[in-house]
């Protein structure tokens, strides 16, 4: 299993190689790019710490579009702005695919029962219409359920106090705006809450 | 750009075992063992190795060897100085490598046959291997301040390996008078964590704060300059005041001996009397490494750059600390990085495939205070068989940043030690 996916990764490779072969000689591996993630987002994604996003599993268009605003800097961060420069837009395709195909690991958090309930009235007035089936849906959109509360909830926060300059669309940043912290952070809470 | 599939794979192995009586070395046939790999230190190196080795290809046999029966942690150690953790927070066993298939030998190197390939251990136990990884940590460099040895380390504690040392390190700050001084003896280049002593004057003072205000925190440095120094400069300050006092080596900072019983350290222009003193000693690589020859004249193991097979002895691999990886520092994360590309260079060398194109990141974090995190990180490539820094990448937080910024550093830099661990011991 594990050597059909090395071939998997091999073809894509090879397709990196023929479109950045201008740039380097030998282009770097989608798992050998990868692997370097691991020390913050966990082994192949499956991240074992709250602050950290579970990024194995993710939308690929999701988080090749994050890597390369965080690059850009059109997505403020603390560090993965620092750390996405170090790559070309091609290798940060790369670790989006490899991360991608990944399987999803559910947070294993406890969630606050009463914040859930909360949480669940807010989704479907505030989110819904864009993150569906109760952000389970991972087409184009960041997978939020299942992900860790404390993720969420930083990354609700920062959006709440920067506001006008994010890559998120208009109505998600005022939407954010008018809610306050404890409403956020039930919102966190009922997306960990979900499968 | 060649990989290995499935049917290139049979092939490969079909061909082996024809020609397996012409001595075609490690791969037998699909299945089977098809080289035997020995890691030495189940540290932020070795236990990636392992680990990456067996995920990748399970039909190489990997043998860890670990002399302690847990491995402590030095990352986040400086937070048990301050009372925010214990060392069981830090402490870690090995039933997750085992669960990769990987045979956990708690022993203590004491030889290893590059010519011969066999490993030997204290309790007589003999290794035969194809390739070795070498990852022991640091040994430190005793009596380069004349009177300061392993025993004195006794009662001068360094704490630069994390487990009893730094529990004594604790207690003596526990039991240290209102008002004390507290020496932290800065070691010179390279060494280990080169933040770690100026995180710990934080952590320390960060204790003595709220138990023991009118006490000092003095760091007596060997060098002029330091790791992430303007962010410290400031968050000292910030929190702690002028608790904390930097003396540059060029100011009086470099120590030429000390006394551990008086606890008085003679200094280049004066001498200093201290209450509980932390002497952080010159490193230089494990004790294996020398043993082995593996290391050049200025006591570290060049290595070829790319693949981390050491440029002296064939097939062993040294990767960590104990390397020289070009502009890399000696952390935690470095070496986190180095244990996965040789990983994929040991792979594909047992299985005939090309060397691939390495990819090395550094991320390390400070904590000044509980809300109060910093960061330096760095992407690296291979430029002319060196590690070089990526132009561009990485670099330091910013010097002004909103509290927030800082509190979401500092929750990273926990959540960061708790997926390298798991990434580590899962």
């Amino acid at each position: 299993m594990r050597i059909k996916k090395i071939t998997c990764l091999g073809i894509f490779a090879v397709g990196l190689f023929l479109t950045s072969s201008i740039l380097t000689a030998k282009p770097r591996t989608p798992e050998m790019l990868s692997n370097t993630c691991a020390g913050c987002h966990g082994t192949n994604g499956a991240s074992a710490a709250g602050p950290m996003p579970i990024i194995g599993g993710m939308s690929k268009r999701y988080l090749s579009q994050t890597l390369k605003d965080y690059k850009s800097g059109k997505r403020p961060s603390t560090i993965m702005g620092r750390i996405a420069r170090g790559y070309s837009d091609l290798e940060l395709e790369a670790i989006a695919s490899f991360m991608a195909s990944q399987p999803w690991v559910k947070a294993k958090v406890k969630t606050n029962g009463k914040m859930v309930k909360e949480g669940a009235k807010l989704h479907a007035k505030q989110c819904e219409t864009c993150h569906e089936n109760n952000g389970a849906n991972t087409g184009e959109l960041p997978k939020l359920s299942g992900q860790y509360p404390d993720y969420l909830f930083g990354q609700l926060r920062l959006f709440h106090e920067i506001g006008g300059s994010l890559p998120q669309p208009t109505q998600m940043r005022k939407r954010i705006q008018k809610l306050s912290a404890e409403e956020l952070d039930a919102l966190s809470h009922f997306y960990a809450s979900q499968k | 750009m060649k990989k290995l599939d499935r049917r290139d794979f049979l092939k490969t192995a079909g061909g082996a075992i024809a020609l397996g009586g012409l001595g075609f070395p490690f791969i037998l046939q699909a299945g089977k063992t098809k080289a035997r790999v020995v890691v030495i230190g189940a540290g932020y190196g070795g236990a990636i190795a392992a680990k990456y080795i067996r995920m990748a290809d399970p039909d190489i046999e990997v043998t860890l060897i670990e002399k302690d029966k847990r491995y402590v942690s030095c990352p986040l150690s400086n937070e048990v100085l301050s009372g925010e953790r214990d060392v069981k927070s830090l402490t870690f066993g090995f039933s997750g490598l085992t669960g990769h298939g990987i045979k956990v030998v708690n022993d203590l190197v004491t030889e290893i046959d590059p010519v011969k390939k066999i490993i030997k251990t204290k309790s007589g136990q003999n290794f035969s291997f194809d390739k070795a990884v070498v990852s022991p940590g640091v040994a430190f460099k005793w009596n380069e301040i004349k009177g300061y040895d392993e025993a004195a380390s006794k009662i001068l504690p360094h704490a630069w390996k994390a487990g009893e040392q730094t529990v004594l390190l604790r207690k003596q700050l526990l039991s240290m008078k209102d008002g004390g001084k507290v020496y932290i003896l800065a070691p010179p280049n390279p060494f280990r964590c080169p933040p770690g002593p100026y995180e710990r004057a934080a952590q320390i003072a960060l204790y003595l704060k709220h138990h023991k205000p009118k006490s000092k925190v003095i760091i007596l440095d060997a060098k002029d300059k330091f790791s992430k120094a303007k962010l410290f400069k400031q968050g000292w300050q910030q929190h702690y005041g002028d608790m904390i006092e930097w003396v540059a080596g060029a100011a009086g900072g470099i120590v030429e001996s000390v006394n551990p019983k008086a606890r008085t350290m003679q200094g280049q222009v004066e001498e200093y009397k201290g209450d509980v003193i932390n002497v952080i000693p010159a490193q230089k690589a494990g004790a294996i490494a020398f043993a082995t020859g593996l290391t050049n004249e200025k006591g570290w193991c060049p290595v070829n750059q790319e693949t981390f097979e050491s440029t002296i002895h064939k097939d062993i691999y040294v990767i960590g600390d104990s390397c020289i990886a070009g502009s890399m520092p000696k952390s935690g994360y470095a070496a986190n990085s180095q244990g996965k590309v040789c990983a994929a260079n040991i792979i594909a060398a047992v299985n005939g495939g090309e060397v691939p194109e390495p990819s090395y990141v550094n991320t390390c974090y400070s904590i000044i205070a509980p809300k109060h995190g910093i960061s330096v990180a760095k992407v690296y490539k291979l430029k002319e068989g060196k590690i070089k820094g990526i132009k561009g990448s990485g670099g330091l937080s910013p010097l002004f940043a909103s509290p927030l910024t800082r509190e979401m550093e500092a929750s990273y830099a926990i959540g960061w030690f708790k997926n390298v661990t798991a990434d580590m011991f899962t």
